[in-house]
């Protein structure tokens, strides 16, 4: 089994985070952004997930539970619906917040686009009145969650205003051992700033952006 | 479109008692009313808890690493597939034909979860392809097929003709 990462690329601080907690036993290899692992995907995916079956992963949050299953930890109700929110509503917002703050130094503009998500997390968080998202451990959602979140979170000076149960959630799941390496080894200790190669290299998300397109299968 | 789905859902895996469903949000995210517990939200969330409770697990994976595949196919549907636009339609056939050319399903050599939820997503894009396109994308056109005859799987959709027998063209003579 090995992983396939890229520095500044922030879906590979979940997968890292991941491994770390799990210990599940994985080559890592450091690639460049526009490395092909995957050969079957029209752009670059990364993180990578090569598989004993010769298949690949290329969703961080399918190859995060695959190394959660590898050390016996099966995902619940709750977990699922964590993972499925965080890549249908948080990582849209996350993408634009972003861009506007790596590429165009707009930083004053995410919580625009945050606040929302955020708001949605602290009451999830606040209702449950649990350790962690899904009970009294860290689980899969709070890794998947922590990581996607570290960017913008992890610098006060951004002052998102995420409400209280998110703040003390995100001490407690960064408390955790092995996260603050993994961060390291994905944005170098240098914010926002770490992930400007990366983020230049995205598409802009047209598609996610403009409200007034129709989709195409609704 | 969603709730559509979670019923013909329902049906394939024979549930008794149909469940309440509602929507929320403007992307009408489909949400189940769970009488023991918390609703539950997510059309993927509440395709793979019917999976559990009609103790079809096997939909889900049967491996750890098949486990994995259907989850990233699953997320690939409601991430890539729902509010695509024209531009991401070319991508994604292209993408899924590239990855089904030596495959009859998306994950392991059985029927899963993400088969089903991707025929129901897939079928709108489909059904507007060209003769020639569908011809293109033969590797997504031909699993297609196989899912809409699949027995107990269709359910609300039509069928769609795809594939005209090409065995005889006389291009081998």
């Amino acid at each position: 089994m090995k992983l396939f990462v890229s520095e500044g690329n922030p879906h590979c601080l979940k997968v890292l985070a991941a491994l770390e907690v799990t210990g599940a036993p994985c080559d890592v290899q450091y690639v460049n952004h526009d490395e092909t692992v995957v050969p079957f995907l029209s752009r670059p995916a990364l993180p990578a997930l090569l598989l004993p079956s010769g298949l690949h992963l290329f969703s961080p949050n399918a190859i995060c539970q695959y190394l959660f299953e590898v050390k016996g930890q099966e995902s619940s109700d709750l977990c699922s619906q964590w993972l499925e929110w965080e890549a249908t509503d948080l990582q849209p917002a996350l993408l634009q917040a972003l861009h506007m703050a790596v590429l165009q130094g707009k930083a004053s503009n995410l919580p625009k686009f945050l606040q929302g998500p955020l708001n949605y997390l602290d009451q999830g968080l606040s209702k449950r009145d649990t350790t962690y998202l899904t009970g009294e451990a860290v689980s899969l959602a709070d890794v998947v969650l922590w990581a996607a979140l570290y960017p913008v979170l992890s610098e006060p000076s951004l002052a998102l205003g995420e409400g209280k149960s998110v703040k003390a959630w995100f001490g407690r799941v960064a408390a955790t051992h092995g996260f603050q390496s993994a961060a390291q080894k994905v944005l170098q200790g240098k914010g926002l700033q770490g992930m400007k190669s990366y983020m230049q290299r995205q598409p802009s998300r047209q598609s996610s952006q403009c409200r007034d397109t129709q989709p195409c299968n609704s | 479109m969603a709730l559509r789905e979670l019923s013909s859902l329902e049906k394939y895996l024979e549930l008794k008692k149909p469940n309440k469903y509602s929507t929320q949000g403007d992307k009408k995210v489909p949400v189940l009313q769970n009488n023991n517990g918390a609703p539950l939200v997510g059309l993927v969330t509440i395709a793979r808890h019917l999976v559990k409770e009609a103790k079809r697990t096997e939909l889900l994976g049967d491996s750890a690493e098949s486990r994995a595949v259907v989850h990233q196919w699953l997320e690939y549907r409601v991430t890539r597939l729902n509010g695509c636009t024209k531009d991401d339609i070319k991508t994604i056939l292209k993408e899924l034909n590239l990855y089904l050319q030596d495959k009859s399903y998306l994950a392991e050599n059985q029927l899963t979860l993400a088969d089903i939820l991707m025929y129901y997503g897939i079928q709108p894009l489909i059904v507007d392809l060209a003769v020639q396109e569908k011809e293109q994308y033969v590797n997504v056109t031909r699993w297609f097929d196989h899912m809409q005859h699949y027995p107990g799987v269709r359910r609300h959709l039509p069928p769609v003709v795809v594939l005209r027998n090409r065995i005889y063209t006389g291009r081998h003579h």
